[in-house]
């Protein structure tokens, strides 16, 4: 603990003066070290991630390196307003017991088979986790994966590894997946449309990629899981396992979930139509649902948005945009964005690649919003050296998404899956087990990405 | 009336290092829901409960996953009840335990009790080392008689 806090001091402290050798003033050189400082402590002390958040963002009002009033604009009150109508939503339909419905169906898979079962654990835990946080989806699939697995007696590890690699893939896929991808959509203006017709193809394309590794990889363990269903025959037992009253709350909780889904996909045209503002219809409309799920729900409101809200995190995620926001007032990100574009010599091509490259290797080892919230005010900086912006934005959604695969670290959906698995099958993943798989399919999806932004004129 | 006037001293408990299923048994026999997890010095390390073995033979995301009825008994339940014959009662306790001091009255006995959704208190002394023990039949009990004098 001792050891972690001095480096954390030492390594701030050197931030500081290295920047301010390098040519950053004063103030820029503060708030450097002081988000520095955020993420040092996200990586050694998650426990403590808001202490170093709420310090942090006290000293830079104290320092007056920023302003009341700026904190409160970068904290984007919009993206942590969308989150917190999302979750509102989640909760309800997870008491009306639609995710346990959706187990329920993965348990009725008629005809089993070990591909059979890859296949639809992988699409299930992707499209999933494009509707919902990757959270939430790898909870339900994780419980899936664990009642099949025990009715054939057969290790799980390789199914909930598959799953969650799926899922993280999968946030990628839409402005809901993931909380990068809606901080990105508010940041850059890009809408849900954009994402369904530039994100999603090269989501599912990864997708297919690496079930086809997966069936590789795998193959012992997917042989043995064919011999296993030829032993204790058909899955009867688990077709009745569980069962979800088919009752009007869980009606009603779908369809405002499906008129919700409808909207944020019309939410471009709406606002054209309405003459708003960009994304205000798509960073409404969670609160308009929740909103009515309250009204609906009224004895259950205050449990939603104590219990469902995770405002632990979203605090977290409001002070560290603040702190990132406070790089691009005090011009911080300016500098870094010309000595970025130099070293790719103005070439969008090299900047996407190593926009990419970095927020890939940066989340495989850190959270992706604190990597993404670091990115976007120098991606912003990036408006004034005439370079298309575009492709940088897919790059850092991508690089945010795909490198969380890497480590067993990389992303909160291995972190919980595994938790799972340790607490419930005594199974320990370690390090470097992960790696293998998570390194091969985080460089292949990536690299897709990659090929996919720098040639085809589609993402320019 | 303070707690150390009605508390019990013979306060029956179960070691960190014995077997879960044989926590169980008690539990059964004394039929009560939870017994205190008292260490080789004496100092209460946890609390083994029923509720407790009920976390531990169904899977934890049942508490995740939402509305939904089991029709059938998962093939798990059962090989996790098998497991509770080599299960330690350490894997089962649950660590954070409610406790209260000798010199407490009634009234804050229940007000703990109350407010940290305790069904019984361990009693300790200043050095932690378990001294008795209360359950709300107790503290009830007392009550009533104080309230007829």
């Amino acid at each position: 603990m001792l050891k972690k806090l001095s480096a954390l001091i030492f390594i701030t402290v050197l931030v500081n003066l290295f920047s301010r050798g390098v040519g950053f003033s004063p103030t820029q050189a503060l708030a450097l070290s002081i988000f520095s400082a955020s993420i040092l402590g996200t990586l050694f002390f998650w426990d403590f991630r808001l202490t170093f958040v709420f310090l942090g963002t006290s000293i830079l009002l104290i320092t007056r390196t920023i302003d009341l009033e700026h904190v409160i604009k970068f904290s984007s009150l919009e993206v942590i307003l969308f989150l917190v109508g999302m979750m509102v939503l989640v909760g309800q339909l997870k008491n009306a017991g639609v995710f346990a419905w959706i187990v329920s169906l993965i348990l009725r898979i008629k005809n089993l088979t070990a591909n059979k079962f890859l296949l639809f654990i992988c699409i299930i835990s992707a499209l999933l986790a494009c509707a919902v946080d990757e959270v939430t989806s790898i909870i339900f699939i994780v419980a899936a994966i664990f009642e099949i697995c025990d009715y054939f007696e057969v290790d799980p590890t390789p199914f909930l590894i598959m799953s969650v690699l799926s899922t993280n893939i999968g946030s990628s896929g839409t402005v809901m997946g993931n909380p990068i991808g809606i901080l990105i959509a508010s940041k850059s203006g890009l809408t849900f449309e954009d994402f369904i017709l530039k994100a999603f193809p090269v989501m599912l394309v990864c997708l297919i990629t690496v079930i086809v590794i997966f069936r590789f990889w795998y193959r012992r363990q997917l042989a043995e899981f064919n011999k296993r269903i030829g032993e204790l025959g058909d899955n009867e037992m688990l077709v009745k396992l569980i069962s979800v009253p088919p009752e009007k709350e869980l009606k009603v909780s779908l369809l405002i979930f499906a008129i919700t889904l409808v909207f944020i996909s019309l939410h471009h045209r709406l606002e054209l139509l309405l003459n708003l503002e960009g994304n205000t219809i798509l960073l409404t409309i969670p609160l308009i649902s929740s909103g009515l799920v309250m009204a609906w729900k009224w004895k259950k409101a205050r449990e939603f948005i104590e219990k469902d809200v995770e405002w632990w995190t979203l605090l977290f995620f409001m002070l560290l945009f603040a702190q990132a926001g406070t790089l691009k007032y005090t011009g911080a990100t300016d500098v870094i964005a010309r000595s970025l574009a130099n070293l790719a010599n103005n070439s969008y091509a090299a900047l996407t690649g190593i926009v990419l490259w970095v927020s890939t290797i940066g989340s495989s080892v850190l959270d992706n919003v604190v990597l993404v919230a670091a990115f976007i005010p120098v991606i912003q900086s990036f408006t004034g050296l005439s370079v298309n912006l575009k492709p940088l934005w897919w790059a850092l959604l991508f690089g945010g998404c795909l490198g969380g695969n890497i480590t067993i670290v990389g992303s909160t959906a291995n972190i919980v899956a595994l938790g799972i698995l340790e607490k419930e099958k005594r199974i320990h993943v370690n390090f470097f087990s992960w790696l293998g798989i998570g390194l091969i399919v985080g460089i292949i999806t990536t690299s897709i990405v990659w090929l996919a932004l720098v040639l085809l004129p589609f993402y320019n | 009336m303070k707690i150390k006037e009605i508390m019990r001293r013979d306060v029956v408990s179960v070691k960190p290092d014995d077997i879960a299923s044989g926590a169980l048994e008690m539990l059964f026999k004394m039929r009560i829901s939870g017994l205190p997890v008292i260490d080789s010095e004496g100092k209460l390390v946890g609390m083994f409960t029923e509720k407790g073995v009920l976390r531990f033979i169904l899977p934890s995301y049942v508490e995740k996953v939402g509305r939904f009825i089991y029709e059938e008994n998962p093939k798990s339940t059962k090989k996790k009840f098998h497991d509770l014959n080599n299960a330690k009662v350490s894997q089962l306790m649950r660590k954070e335990v409610v406790t209260a001091s000798q010199e407490i009255t009634l009234c804050e006995a229940a007000r703990i009790m109350l407010t940290q959704h305790a069904r019984r208190l361990p009693v300790v002394d200043a050095s932690l080392k378990v001294v008795g023990i209360v359950a709300r039949e107790d503290i009830l009990k007392a009550l009533a008689k104080e309230a007829q004098v």
